[in-house]
């Protein structure tokens, strides 16, 4: 479980989480929701250890975070922070250099699934097809949690549709998910959990399934709630 | 008509829970014969990559079904659906049942005598049985100004 306990974060003057507290379990699909600059990155790099915060707990399976964390939690942004130059064939040789938990088996999977070509150069990929292997590249370490920052931001259609494909596949089956999207209406079914943030607090926290059975309400019915309110 | 096995064309709505429109797939294809009684069903793994659902939920609609008595798991065979007749009956009188009580509903808010309802219920249903299922209704009705 990745537990967040009341993070608080400043950038200068700015509150930008404001005591967040909520939970990530294993074998769950979870969503971070919130409008942009609610604070959903700085989250996801604060338990990436990549930003620092000023007070709360940030705990992973009960232990802060340390450097064993990056082959337990893997951490996919919303950009591919490989060098343009490579080949996409190099870009796997890196991250099995790099990564203990890495499976050549499953980057091998992946690179099929999203029919990627090995020989191209990272730089000439698409931005559909960048954040293709961005996955790849991040699914590929066999981390019991995977971090995700807006994995369907300004992507295709189709793209969009192969992507969501992957969350109801084995290569995400028991592991702990936890991502961020604005484009909640394609992940609806998909969601175990939703976490809505707003203005550096968690507004709402909730099981979608039973949202929708005690409520009737579906994610974007809670989110219009907290943000009209 | 489309065949094949009836999985890609289900659309989930966002505010009933996922599991129980699952469950209420099986049930529509049950019914229309596209599930037999003892045939066996996709584990929940596959069900999941089949509907795009979390297998989680999957899984709870697997659940869900057993408690009905909808499917059968033995041992570490697949689920099948169940032989059971009596099962099968409600399935389609529950389902049918919950079709008319949605057509009453919609209809009673215009004021109309049972019997003249009963007849154009009659008559649509007869020419609707001529014609392949899912077409559109015909212009027939549609009045010119």
């Amino acid at each position: 479980m990745i537990e967040l306990i009341g993070v608080r974060k400043r950038y200068r003057r700015k509150l930008v989480l404001d005591g967040v507290s909520f939970s990530a379990e294993k074998g769950n699909i979870t969503c971070l929701v919130g409008l942009n600059g609610a604070g959903k990155s700085t989250l996801l790099k604060a338990i990436m250890g990549l930003t620092p915060i000023h007070s709360g707990r940030i705990l992973i399976d009960g232990k802060s975070p340390d450097i064993s964390t990056y082959e337990k939690v893997a951490f996919i942004a919303d950009h591919l922070t490989m060098p343009p130059a490579m080949k996409l064939s190099e870009g796997l040789r890196f991250m099995a250099d790099f990564y203990e938990s890495w499976s050549a088996e499953r980057a091998e999977e992946l690179m099929r699934f999203f029919k990627l070509e090995r020989g191209e150069r990272i730089g000439n990929l698409s931005k559909g097809t960048a954040a293709k292997f961005n996955l790849v590249l991040g699914l590929a370490q066999e981390a019991d949690y995977v971090l995700m920052d807006e994995p369907f931001s300004g992507i295709d259609l189709l793209s969009r549709e192969m992507i969501a494909d992957v969350f109801s596949s084995h290569l995400i089956e028991d592991r702990g998910v936890l991502l961020t999207t604005h484009e909640i209406a394609d992940m609806e079914q998909l969601i175990d959990r939703a976490v809505i943030l707003l203005n550096g607090k968690v507004a709402a926290a909730f099981d979608c399934e039973q949202k929708r059975s005690e409520e009737g309400k579906s994610i974007v019915d809670v989110m219009r709630e907290v943000y009209l309110s | 008509m489309k065949t094949g096995e009836g999985w890609e064309e289900v659309v989930f709505n966002s505010r009933d829970p996922v599991y129980l429109q699952v469950v209420r797939h099986f049930m529509e294809m049950i019914v229309t014969g596209r599930l037999e009684a003892g045939q066996a069903i996709p584990s929940r793994r596959e069900l999941g990559a089949l509907l795009k659902i979390n297998p989680n939920t999957a899984q709870r609609s697997y659940k869900e079904m057993e408690e009905r008595k909808l499917i059968v798991t033995e041992g570490n065979s697949p689920s099948r659906i169940t032989r059971d007749e009596a099962v099968l009956r409600t399935i389609r009188s529950e389902l049918l049942g919950e079709a008319v009580d949605a057509f009453v509903a919609s209809v009673r808010k215009i004021d109309v005598p049972v019997e003249e309802l009963l007849e154009l219920v009659k008559a649509r249903y007869t020419q609707a049985a001529g014609e392949p299922a899912g077409s559109t209704p015909s212009e027939k009705g549609g009045g010119r100004p």
